[in-house]
């Protein structure tokens, strides 16, 4: 029948990940907010959407098979 | 020559199947960014057909059962003809076009198996077909990915407005737009992936069982090409009567809650086909956007047109599996009857073509004005431009029932 541990892995990966990514994405957007008026914080910010960007470059990868092979 | 023209015939439809599922399914990944002016409707389209294009040709893991075990397949169990074959796209492709005609986002896969199940059950008898595995792989999943989509959907989206909130000052959450290309593109890049294999499969195994190539062989570098451009072509199409429906129908979406959804979307099926827990894309994306709706405040999901999607869930399978049923009934007469099969099929397909003439939703341009009032002004803006645009066309209607004569009418208005 039905695999209800593998279900409840993917809905806590999905749930969490999406989470994550979004909220990193959501944090560099509002350290971007103040970083006009506090020093240092935008690269702060950047590192968020760059981490973020490694995100989504894993999920590219997740989807490529044939770089999974190699 | 019977053999070779099933095959011909099957090749043929496997690839217009193809081409439906890519416009099926563009509202999937390019509905939010388009209804959120993130990316200009057309952009949007191209972008999806290209990575369409990009990933059929990068994943070629053709899957060795056309029914994923839904159909006792193989050694022991039923051989699937061709000619079932045949008939199951029939069934899969109709109700895809209804569905489509009806702005309704339906899973392309179940339609498949719909179909196939069906030419199987009159094929085959009723032994062929594994209830279970249509349960655990179809019906339960159909259940969860919404629940699972529209969870992540949800918390992504408070989270985003939780953490981007500022009260007095500008927030920044236009970003949010730029963000949401790159989440919408990999949910377009993982669809191209997934679904042109399918086509790909049911076309070499369609060439296996007509013996034109050896069991368990690769599919032959002209079915990629072809399948690649038949996804990427549908994709292109753009189906705008389910981009509405997703865009705009279910949901007024904002930048912060495309960007979410989106995101859950790529998360959901990225981890569903990665640990084994197959869920469709479509209903994954549906989900992700009901509960992006629902997370942000003030938010209102049209349950209405949600229901009639979920229904079309449900029904999918079953009116496939009718009209594959049917077809394959047909089909038992011969060659004859797969002609017959191939006509009703092509008179369905060109009246379902010209009843979405009749109301065309031809609309990327509308599309785009409204969004673009929609994203850039608040809602007063938006009320006052109304407002504005009627006068102005009152205005105008007034000057040409004017009763001065047309002759004074041009040069008055190069003075102006």
């Amino acid at each position: 029948m039905i695999d209800w541990a593998a279900f409840i892995v993917v809905a806590a990966v999905s749930i969490g990940s999406a989470a994550v990514l979004v909220a990193i994405f959501a944090l560099g957007l509002r350290l971007l907010a103040i970083a006009e008026t506090h020093r240092g914080v935008r690269v702060v910010a950047v590192t968020c959407f760059v981490v973020a960007a490694a995100g989504a470059l894993y999920g590219v990868y997740l989807v490529i098979p044939s770089l999974q092979l190699a | 020559m019977g053999l070779t023209f099933i095959v011909v015939l099957v090749i043929v439809l496997a690839v217009f199947f193809d081409f439906t599922n890519g416009f099926h399914d563009t509202a999937n990944a390019m509905a939010t960014p388009i209804a959120t002016g993130a990316l200009r409707p057309k952009v949007a389209v191209a972008v999806a057909a290209v990575l369409n294009l990009a990933g059929a040709f990068l994943s070629t893991t053709v899957a060795s059962t056309i029914s994923g075990g839904i159909i006792h397949e193989g050694p022991g169990g039923v051989d699937i003809t061709p000619a079932m074959i045949f008939a199951g796209l029939i069934g899969a492709v109709i109700w895809n076009l209804v569905t489509w005609l009806r702005g309704l986002p339906s899973s392309s896969s179940h339609a498949l198996f719909g179909g196939l199940i069906g030419a199987a059950l009159v094929g085959a008898g009723l032994g062929s077909v594994d209830f279970g595995v249509v349960l655990s792989k179809v019906i339960i999943p159909a259940v969860l990915a919404p629940l699972v989509a529209g969870l992540a959907g949800f918390i992504a989206t408070r989270l985003a407005y939780r953490i981007t909130r500022r009260p007095v000052e500008k927030n920044h959450r236009a970003g949010f737009r730029v963000g949401q290309i790159f989440t919408s593109s990999l949910v377009a890049l993982a669809h191209g992936t997934n679904d042109a294999q399918k086509t790909m499969g049911v076309i070499t195994l369609a060439l296996i069982a007509g013996g034109f190539l050896p069991t368990g062989s690769a599919p032959p570098v002209w079915v990629i090409i072809v399948c690649a451009c038949a996804i990427a072509a549908g994709t292109y199409s753009g189906g705008w009567r389910i981009i509405q429906t997703l865009g705009g129908g279910l949901t007024d979406i904002k930048a912060t809650q495309g960007f979410s959804a989106e995101a859950a979307t790529a998360a959901t099926v990225l981890a569903s086909s990665h640990l084994g827990f197959a869920l469709s894309t479509t209903q994954v994306a549906s989900g992700s956007i009901i509960g992006a709706g629902l997370g942000r405040r003030g938010g209102a999901i049209q349950w209405a047109t949600a229901g009639k999607i979920v229904i079309a869930w449900f029904i999918t399978l079953p009116a496939a599996a009718a009209v594959g049923a049917v077809c394959e009934v047909i089909a038992g007469l011969g060659v004859e009857g797969l002609v017959i099969d191939a006509t009703l099929g092509l008179v369905v397909i060109l009246a379902i073509f010209l009843l979405s003439r009749r109301r065309p939703v031809e609309q990327s341009k509308a599309l785009e004005v409204d969004v673009a009032m929609n994203s850039v002004m608040t809602r007063v803006e938006r009320r006052a431009a109304e407002k504005k645009r009627g006068d102005e066309i009152l205005a105008t209607r007034r000057r040409l029932s004017d009763e001065s004569s047309l002759f004074d009418y041009g040069p008055r208005e190069e003075a102006t």
